[in-house]
């Protein structure tokens, strides 16, 4: 009986830590500066801020916030990031591209950029700015491995903070309509009792996805 | 038994020859050949028949990263991706482009300029040693316009950067080729953007 209550204790454990595990709190921010709305023939890039000196926006975080956006209800076209920027070289490179919807202005003057903007279609550009960092480790496992077998012991644990910020720029009307913060916290776990088992808080994914839900209602202008 | 004795000895001899081949792997330097494809510019080109010159020290450019203890760790050649960059983008600046293989070939060809690039100064930054998530690659580069005659229209400096985040299960060689394609592209763009506007080069346009 002491067994059976010992065991299932042990379950709740486990249970209270995949669930804890999976607790990821993302707060969502936006900010409307203008009437946004897309017709089923527009589409809109999104791009990856890449000036800063420490960190860049990750092409994947980009490229999986498009690819959600082209999902579900109210499904927005999307022109890839390195389809569009090779397509606009050199304007759209880290050093060259648009920093204020003033620049885009000056940039629409180039006939091979306004061209090329007509050709896909592109009404809005979406600047994704941010980066997830990993904050807080602690714990320690340590792993050995000998004639009788091998194993690891020990508990670590880490917290990851996805930051980012997604500027819309209307470019019909060359001004900035909009910009929509994320920002995603989760703790992960990593207990090792022999097998590691990793309880890893997908908090990159779940800024991505919220992310790209509230950008897609923000473009169809609900 | 002897036949046992044989095949323990292959044995042992494999597992000697296994570990001498790790030992040297650690060890040696890895070398990483620049690859990757660069998109052609969207500029105005200029009405210009326009020879280019590689020089050997750009063609088989190749810089060597040296571990904190002094041993070769990276040899990295960037002299071939040099060349394809500049056959992209240089069509699509000038009207005619000719390569040559010296400058008095040029001046025969009676082109209105001769262009030879070459690279100043390579510096690589990877993060097991800045501590940052990033890997970095800056190049300076020296370029020179000369007229047919080989007298020098200008001659100025161009530098580019390039980074790269660290990621998991991409190796460092990967992690500096993709930084060094980001380094190229730069010099692509800030070349060809800022070619008219270098005042030597401007004044030679006006001219005519």
């Amino acid at each position: 009986m002491k067994h059976f209550l010992g065991r299932n204790r042990l379950g709740i454990a486990l249970l209270l830590l995949v669930s804890l595990a999976s607790c990821t709190t993302t707060t969502i921010d936006e900010f409307r500066q203008g009437e946004t709305g897309i017709e089923s023939h527009e589409s809109v890039v999104i791009l990856g801020r890449r000036q800063a000196s420490d960190y860049e926006t990750r092409s994947e975080f980009v490229s999986c916030v498009g690819e959600r956006m082209t999902r579900g209800e109210g499904a927005i076209s999307i022109v890839p990031e390195q389809e569009f920027v090779d397509a606009m070289f050199p304007w759209f490179e880290p050093r060259t591209a648009p920093l204020r919807t003033r620049d885009l202005e000056r940039l629409m003057t180039e006939a091979s950029v306004s061209d090329r903007m007509t050709e896909f279609g592109v009404r809005y550009i979406v600047w994704l700015d941010g980066f997830t960092e990993t904050t807080d480790r602690s714990g320690s496992i340590s792993c050995t491995i000998g004639p009788g077998g091998a194993g690891c012991f020990g508990f670590g644990s880490w917290e990851d903070d996805a930051n980012f910020d997604a500027r819309v720029w209307d470019v019909g009307s060359l001004t900035n309509v909009g910009t929509i913060s994320t920002d995603a916290t989760g703790q992960s776990y990593l207990p090792a009792f022999v097998i590691p088992i990793p309880l890893i808080a997908r908090v990159e994914a779940n800024a991505c996805s919220r992310l790209a839900t509230q950008l897609k209602e923000f473009v169809n202008g609900s | 038994m002897r036949r046992m004795r044989g095949s323990m000895r292959g044995r042992v001899r494999t597992a000697l020859i296994f570990m001498a081949a790790l030992y040297l792997t650690a060890c040696g330097v890895s070398n990483v050949v620049i690859e990757g494809s660069f998109p052609t510019p969207n500029i105005s080109k200029l009405p210009l028949n326009v020879a280019v010159y590689y020089d050997p020290a750009l063609t088989e450019f190749a810089y060597i990263e040296y571990s904190e203890t002094g041993t070769e760790e990276y040899n990295i050649a960037s002299g071939q991706s040099h060349i394809e960059l500049f056959s992209t983008i240089l069509p699509a600046m000038f009207d005619r482009v000719v390569v040559v293989d010296s400058i008095g070939e040029a001046e025969a060809l009676g082109v209105d300029a001769i262009f030879a690039p070459i690279i100043e100064e390579f510096q690589l930054a990877l993060p097991a040693k800045t501590k940052l998530d990033v890997y970095e690659i800056w190049i300076k580069y020296n370029m020179r316009l000369m007229k047919a005659d080989g007298d020098y229209i200008a001659d100025w400096v161009l530098t580019s950067y390039g980074k790269t985040p660290v990621e998991s299960l991409r190796s460092v060689e990967a992690a500096i080729n993709a930084a060094a394609i980001v380094a190229l592209r730069d010099l692509a763009s800030s070349f060809s953007l800022s070619f008219t506007q270098v005042p030597e080069v401007r004044d030679w346009l006006n001219t005519l």
